[in-house]
């Protein structure tokens, strides 16, 4: 009986959530149908834009790669508690280490410097999460304000390196940028001429190694505990300080590390354009989809990543701004915050 | 040419007059909400939503008060919403919160453009200087005769939070519904109807400091336009422990040392704009490192984030 009042719950939670993102495309289909778009365009960009148009795959597998990675952090801190609000300025600070690390340390032979550009990723998300970690768990301070704080700092900064430092010789005019990584630092398509590249199969295998790791083993009852009430948290003798530090570091560390992926993988020269794309944002969706369970962060993260690419190419199809997925994101977003609470008729993340 | 150094103390001083109030009507806003339980985390969006409209309503109209009165109605609505999500349905208010910074910050854009496709607005009018010619009175004029009646409308504001919260009975209740909603119930206190209004308030605050930032912060509307100087105001009152002289504090020490390292930045003239942007990150870094030393102390309301139900 109780497996299937459980899958009951699954098949509810599924509806509600399918007719939250309904709520949500429906919304910017009204917009763009308003701002004088065809409305079988629209579906037809929506839906099928994203497989058919030339880099469309591509573009999926990349926000996949970048949700996923983001989000399974987001997810890991909200298991403990505590919200990461700050996933844009380590992706940003990730993305700033890859270059810095390629242009300090080219000394290195390939495949060394390679290593440690995606090391030096990972370091600059970690990097960029430990004061909001320090304050948190010596200091109590609220992570959100801090992480917050941290994500306008991260976006100067970056600006920063990006006009003095890591910038180009090439840009003596206009918006900097830096040099483009070269061949040997990308990250290789796994078939030529298919643009999917091996960054789709290490995160995929990241996330069952995550899901290993944390939902098969005490781990995961350690930081819900936590999570749900430090008091109960401390009658079982789970060390507060250690889950919250493991699990906000981590979340740091895997979005610095999506701005490697997104660098050599993709886009492979850093400029502003990067800086203030509400990833980070998109990510915290993901994991609340997902419903903070490694593997759940990955389907949301791949139907999110084909989501935003087709409701962009709709609103391009009608000539309205991309700014009406961030709309359309936020009612999904509320949308399925509601499902939650009619399934549960309470409230939980 | 030298500038007089009582040149550029006058220009730190009118700035940070000029700036500080949109942080201080949000922050108002926010803290009379917070007292009650009650974290606007979307902020930001509503404030996104009201600048669109003061924008295009004053366009349209010519009038900036009537600017005034549709941002802060826009504001009301989104904050009626806000308060149901989380106050009736109970949903988390962080999770809510940004799907309403989600939600404004397409949306504005969204419409605005609408409206005004690529760049085809008119021109803004502000609301008039306290007097007109203030140029004509030394120090003084630039100072605080250049400033806008609102400004001098956040200071009081202050002072009327600070007295809202401490000697009224209704700013009693709001606190205690945010300290301690089951003994305030107990004593009769409508626990979620004062969060609902604690909440509108803050939200109509908010379109308060929409409102203001057109024209004291930018000449138009644009993508993204407050880019997180909205989320700021949430440091600012944590440091300030929720404390409204304290945010005062908190609000014109964070825009002296903007106003500062900008009037450095201009006369220093960096030909590359890779420095000035090292510059740009020490207000921020500055109140960061307020919080380690004065939010030790902090005490947050202790059923912020907390829905209540009663029973």
């Amino acid at each position: 009986m109780r497996a299937n009042t459980q899958g009951l719950r699954w098949l509810r939670t599924t509806a509600y959530n399918v007719l939250a993102i309904g709520l949500g495309i429906l919304a910017g289909l009204l917009v763009v149908v308003y701002a004088g778009g065809n409305l079988g365009v629209a579906l037809s960009s929506l839906f099928l834009n994203p497989i058919t148009l030339s880099g469309g795959i591509q573009q999926i597998f990349v926000r996949f790669v970048l949700f996923y990675t983001m989000g399974i952090g987001v997810g890991l801190a909200l298991k403990a508690g505590l919200w990461n609000i700050g996933a844009q300025g380590q992706l940003l600070m990730g993305m700033v280490l890859v270059f810095v690390v390629y242009s300090f340390l080219a000394f290195l032979p390939w495949p060394v410097l390679y290593v440690a550009m995606i090391l030096g990723a990972a370091l600059g998300g970690l990097l960029w999460i430990v004061v909001p970690t320090v304050l948190r768990v010596r200091f109590g301070a609220n992570e959100i304000v801090v992480t917050i704080l941290l994500n306008v700092v991260a976006i100067n900064f970056a600006f920063y390196m990006l006009s003095g430092p890591i910038k180009s010789a090439g840009t003596a005019l206009g918006f900097p940028h830096s040099v483009e990584l070269p061949a040997q630092f990308q990250i290789p398509n796994i078939v030529s001429g298919v643009p999917i590249t091996y960054a789709v199969p290490a995160t995929i295998a990241m996330g069952i190694i995550l899901y290993l790791a944390v939902e098969r083993t005490p781990f995961r009852v350690k930081a819900t505990t936590v999570g749900e009430s430090h008091e109960t948290a401390k009658y079982a003798g789970i060390s507060i300080p250690r889950v919250m530090a493991v699990t906000m570091l981590a979340a740091g560390a895997l979005a610095g590390l999506a701005g490697a992926t997104y660098l050599m993988g993709y886009r492979y020269e850093l400029d502003i354009g990067s800086f203030s794309t509400n990833y980070g944002l998109v990510a915290i969706i993901c994991a609340l989809v997902g419903r903070k369970h490694m593997l759940g962060i990955g389907f949301a993260s791949f139907f999110f990543a084909y989501m935003t690419i087709g409701a962009e190419s709709m609103a391009l199809s009608a000539n309205v701004t991309t700014y009406v997925v961030f709309a359309m994101e936020g009612i999904m977003m509320l949308g399925i915050l509601l499902g939650n609470y009619l399934t549960e008729r309470k409230y939980a993340v | 040419m030298t500038i007089p150094l009582s040149d550029i103390l006058v220009g730190i001083l009118s700035t940070t007059l000029q700036l500080s109030p949109f942080y201080l009507f949000a922050g108002m806003g926010e803290i009379v909400s917070e007292q009650s339980g009650v974290a606007n985390m979307g902020l930001e969006g509503i404030m996104l939503m009201s600048l669109m409209t003061t924008f295009v309503v004053d366009y349209m109209t010519g009038n900036p008060w009537i600017a005034l009165l549709a941002a802060v109605g826009v504001a009301g609505l989104i904050g009626v919403f806000f308060a149901f999500t989380v106050i009736r349905i109970r949903m988390d208010q962080i999770a809510s919160g940004l799907a309403i910074y989600l939600f404004g910050l397409g949306l504005s854009f969204v419409m605005f453009n609408t409206v005004y496709p690529s760049g085809l607005a008119p021109n803004y009018v502000p609301l008039p200087s306290l007097i007109t010619d203030w140029n004509t009175v030394p120090y003084v004029g630039t100072i605080f005769l250049k400033q806008n009646v609102m400004a001098y409308v956040s200071l009081i504001l202050v002072v009327v939070i600070a007295f809202f919260l401490t000697r009224t009975s209704l700013g009693l209740r709001v606190r205690a519904v945010g300290e301690n909603p089951k003994a305030a119930d107990n004593m009769g206190v409508n626990v979620n109807k004062v969060r609902f209004l604690a909440t509108l308030f803050g939200a109509m605050m908010f379109g308060i400091s929409g409102f203001y930032f057109a024209g004291n912060f930018v000449p138009g509307f644009q993508t993204d336009v407050i880019a997180g100087r909205g989320f700021i105001v949430l440091a600012m009152i944590y440091f300030a422990n929720w404390k409204p002289y304290r945010t005062l504090f908190a609000a014109m020490s964070f825009n002296v040392v903007y106003a500062a390292q900008n009037e450095y930045v201009t006369l220093s003239g960096f030909g590359v704009a890779s420095v000035s942007t090292l510059f740009n990150m020490l207000p921020y870094v500055f109140l960061l490192a307020l919080i380690p030393v004065f939010g030790r102390k902090a005490r947050v309301p202790k059923f912020l984030l907390k829905p209540y139900r009663k029973g």
